[in-house]
């Protein structure tokens, strides 16, 4: 890791302060008693900005030299500022999502108190993928927990989700904290090494697939998105800081840890189909997204385990392709509740005639989480499938049925939910602005990408060699490794 | 412009131009403002009409050239390491005839439907979605790589299911399209299996590392094993679509979609997609008998049921649906029993036919009174048909089974769904007890 500081790097360091920055001084402005503007004006304001400078970053990387950003302090072979392809990439992906979220949030929901939580979560999620530091790490864990906690326990009807998410929650930061305790004191890629290390790499592992909702950890996941705002929800799941967590201390130590990845990687399959097997079986529409994001985002920590480039990178491709898609649909999801309620499962909604386009946004989003070819997801699933099947039959098999239930539960949700008669109460609302131009977007981004996937691909590509050398070059020499017995 | 350019190009119109219709009718309905239903129609019967041409001009140029296989590069889409995704195309004997057929097909059904849908809500949709299956058709038909084909394999699935749930206000709409799309996505698992197979053995997806593109000849160059365990997949891939036996009971019920639809994806196309992919791949069947033979006892059986299922409905259009079936089953046990040209010349005959029944099956009564009167009385409907030499007995049994259509969807639903079904409830419930104890939630929590 370089701390090389050319011009192109100034711009890496430059565009992700801004991008963390500008959601804490909005997060400050809409505190401020009395304020001109409305709390959406202010997030969106405060959201965008980040956006913009994360689309900044990115192309500051696509044109740099390809050497990752690290300074600050160092510990645990990791910087307090690290900025390398994946996180060039998460930083503008996190903040379309939140930018989307906050446009098309319900007035109703979005008071200044929401917005200063929705927006000092967002720059901690943002934090967390410029550090590569482990004890920014479990610090900023907390702090991205605490806002999801707080909107959902505020929420009407959500306490019980609220503390089903800080029983999950407290565990996964005090695994977490004492598993870097252990990795940071005791690191298995320095000779000489302990047990502790090791026991430290079990527990990274452990704090990872709750905070992920990886079976058996996995109850949050439906939890949150039954009781929680849906941007509450989605920012709590769909940035993936437990997978990101686990290419910092985990992957990048590959050589070290590789049975903790492994098991990551098994009940992540596990996850993913039993997910997908309860997503066609649920009774609202909520539960439905909750069980689909559960499947899905699965399937990212299933191809982190690989040893292969190809693997990781397919793993980096679903970790946006899903979380695009399925933001779209939960945005779909809140538009639809706006106007009609909790949306069911049980029976045909009808809710095509109170507004097609949504009904035509949700299927294009929907398509696009379960493969449609010309979208992101189908270049992702290509490569998770092929990379899956170089880890084995079974993995590859259990990948596969993921993706057939998957897009059962897709089709499914989308008639039931649009499908039937007109109902009695359909308002016939047609979509405001706010909403048409984030699912257009949304829309553009999983297909634009999709069709156009190259730049987005290598540039994955060399943050998945990058990381799997440094593996490499951790690895303890042949002289300290331990003889074979005989 | 060399002859392989002229090809390329004429092959790439082939697909680009009804893609292009999806985007031009597609994008101004997505915003709110579809376009007029007659430039809707006259669009995409452009599309259909470019692509026609392109295929018929790329037949002559073929034709005078004895029919050599020529592959077109069109794009690297994206690779990683050793593990690329590039977009090849073949233009040979088999894929360019086939473009002409279902472009033409295309265009015809465009033109009728232009017509048949006039003033139905929801026009664009259905054009949208036609355009969407002739791409779909077009790069199936056109594909030199199992990667390439399962891309258009799955816009054949998507615009299907959309189609038989057009009328989405009835029930028996949507849930026929459910079932279509579940059985559909199961036989998926299949074609999603031979391409990792493929991969493996050996290392792209490109047919011309499997076989030689001499279609009808050409040898296979996996070993028998390999050729044996792609044909078996791709065999239970084909089901899904042609609606063999056990996967058969979604076809009757598609016909709940537009007549149009149900005449080009029921009638002649989609229906015979999986044999299209079983004759692309003739060569490795060659190579697995096995494949071949269940190929034969999956046909015959299917042929045996639909028929006899067929002879009691009381509706035409699942008289057409299982007379359909049947035809698809006898061409599969055409290829299993290692025909090529015969099933290809069948698919041709039969999807005329029966698209041209199902198109004119509104009109039915009004074509018999014609007929009647034409001739002064009733046609002669006799004839000796094999179950009339059964004892009266055997005659009313098979009547009855026939009748509850051979309890083929009462043994899926029974043995494979219900089992399937309540155990994935069984776990969500305990998912919800689960949720409630420990969030305190008095009234039973989650969802």
């Amino acid at each position: 890791m370089t701390a090389a500081l050319g011009p192109a790097v100034d711009w890496l360091a430059v565009t992700g302060a801004v991008a963390v920055a500008a959601p804490l001084l909005g997060a400050l402005v809409a505190s401020s008693r009395p304020i001109r503007a409305t709390p959406r004006t202010v997030g969106v304001a405060a959201a965008a900005t980040a956006l913009a400078a994360g689309l900044a970053l990115a192309v500051a990387w696509q044109t740099g030299d390809g050497q990752p950003l690290g300074f600050g302090h160092a510990c645990g072979g990791g910087r307090l500022v690290f900025i390398d392809g994946l996180g060039a990439a998460l930083v503008p992906y996190t903040a379309l999502m939140a930018t989307a979220t906050l446009l098309v949030a319900p007035r109703r929901l979005l008071d200044g108190a929401a917005v200063r939580r929705a927006l000092v979560g967002l720059a901690a999620t943002l934090a967390v993928f410029v550090t590569s530091h482990p004890l920014a790490l479990v610090a900023l864990w907390f702090f991205t927990a605490r806002p999801t906690w707080r909107s959902t326990r505020l929420t009407p009807g959500g306490r019980p989700a609220a503390r089903v998410f800080a029983i999950y929650m407290t565990a996964a930061v005090a695994c977490m904290a004492a598993g870097t305790l252990l990795l940071v004191a005791d690191p298995p890629w320095e000779r000489g090494s302990g047990p502790a290390g090791a026991v430290g790499g079990w527990l990274v592992a452990l704090a990872v697939m709750i905070r992920k909702g990886i079976v058996p950890f996995h109850s949050w996941y439906p939890a949150i998105f039954s009781g929680a705002p849906m941007s509450t929800a989605l920012m709590a799941t769909m940035p993936q800081i437990a997978a990101y967590t686990a290419v910092r201390l985990l992957v990048g130590h590959a050589d070290e840890v590789p049975h903790a990845l492994l098991m990551l990687a098994a009940f992540a399959l596990v996850t993913a189909v039993y997910g997908a097997a309860l997503a066609v079986v649920q009774r609202d529409l909520r539960g439905f997204i909750g069980a689909f994001s559960l499947s899905q985002s699965a399937l990212v920590l299933a191809g982190l385990a690989g040893t292969l480039p190809m693997e990781l990178t397919g793993a980096f491709c679903v970790w946006i392709s899903s979380g695009l898609s399925i933001t779209g649909i939960g945005l779909v999801c809140w538009a639809l509740e706006s106007r009609a309620g909790d949306i069911s499962l049980e029976r045909l909604q009808g809710r095509f005639w109170d507004s097609p386009t949504l009904a035509a946004f949700f299927l294009l989003f929907g398509m696009a989480s379960i493969g449609l070819p010309g979208t992101l997801s189908f270049v992702a699933d290509d490569l998770i499938v092929a990379g899956s099947l170089e880890a084995g039959v079974a993995a590859g098999l259990m990948v596969i049925a993921s993706t057939v239930l998957c897009g059962i539960a897709v089709m499914r949700c989308w008639f039931q939910v649009f499908g039937g008669p007109r109902p009695a109460d359909s308002p016939g609302h047609a979509m405001l602005l706010r909403e048409r131009l984030p699912l257009t977007v949304l829309v553009a981004a999983v297909f634009g990408l999709g069709i156009f996937p190259g730049p987005l691909v290598q540039s994955f590509e060399r943050a998945a060699e990058r990381i799997l050398r440094t593996s490499a070059a951790h690895a303890p020499s042949p002289a300290t490794l331990p003889s074979p017995e005989p | 412009m060399t002859g392989h350019e002229l090809i390329a190009a004429l092959v790439v119109t082939q697909l680009a131009a009804p893609a292009a219709t999806v985007a031009v009718i597609g994008v101004p309905a997505l915003l709110g403002r579809p376009l007029p239903e007659r430039f809707t129609s006259l669009v995409v019967g452009v599309g259909f009409a470019a692509s026609f041409l392109a295929a018929a001009a790329t037949l002559g140029i073929l034709a005078g050239r004895g029919f050599r296989p020529e592959v077109v590069h069109v794009a690297t889409w994206f690779n990683v390491g050793h593990h690329d995704h590039t977009i090849h195309l073949v233009a040979d004997a088999l894929s360019i005839p086939y473009v002409c057929f279902s472009s033409g097909l295309c265009w015809l059904v465009n033109a009728f439907a232009g017509k048949y849908l006039h003033r139905e809500p929801g026009f664009a949709r259905f054009f949208v979605l036609l355009a969407l299956f002739g791409t779909g058709m077009n790069l199936m038909v056109l594909a030199d790589s199992i990667d390439v084909l399962f891309a258009g394999w799955e816009f054949l699935g998507i615009s299907s299911a959309l189609l038989i749930g057009f009328f989405h206000e009835r029930a028996n709409a949507v849930r026929a399209a459910v079932r279509a799309f579940t059985t559909y996505r199961v036989c998926d698992a299949g074609i999603l299996a031979a391409s990792v197979v493929i991969h493996r053995a050996v290392g792209s997806g490109d047919f011309e590392r499997l076989f030689e593109l001499s279609w009808p000849g050409g040898e296979c160059l996996v070993a028998p094993a390999v050729a044996t365990l792609i044909s078996l997949l791709l065999v239970f891939a084909s089901l899904g679509k042609t609606a063999q036996l056990p996967f058969s009971g979604w076809l009757p019920q598609a016909m709940e979609g537009p007549t149009p639809s149900s005449a080009i994806f029921y009638g002649a196309l989609s229906i015979h997609a999986g044999a299209y992919v079983l004759l692309r791949c003739g060569p490795l069947l060659d190579e697995a008998p096995v494949a071949g033979w269940a190929l034969v006892v999956i046909g015959a059986a299917t042929a045996v049921h639909a028929s006899l299922v067929g002879r009691v409905q009381t509706d035409l259009k699942s008289v057409l649906a299982y007379a359909s079936m049947t035809q698809a089953a006898v061409i599969l046990v055409e290829i299993g029993l290692g025909w090529r040209v015969i099933p290809l010349v069948h698919v041709v005959g039969h999807a005329i036919l029966r698209s041209l029944q199902i198109l004119r099956s509104p009109s039915a009564l009004h074509d018999r009174h014609e007929l009647e009167a034409a001739i002064g009385g009733h046609p002669d409907s006799g004839g000796c048909w094999p179950v009339d030499l059964l004892p009266a007995g055997w005659q009313r049994a098979i009547y009855r089974v026939a009748l509850d259509r051979g309890y083929e969807d009462m043994l899926v639903g029974r043995f494979v769904v219900g089992p399937s079904v309540r155990l994935i409830e069984a776990a969500a419930a305990a998912e919800r007890r689960w949720l409630a104890w420990l969030g305190g939630d008095p009234r039973g929590g989650g969802s």
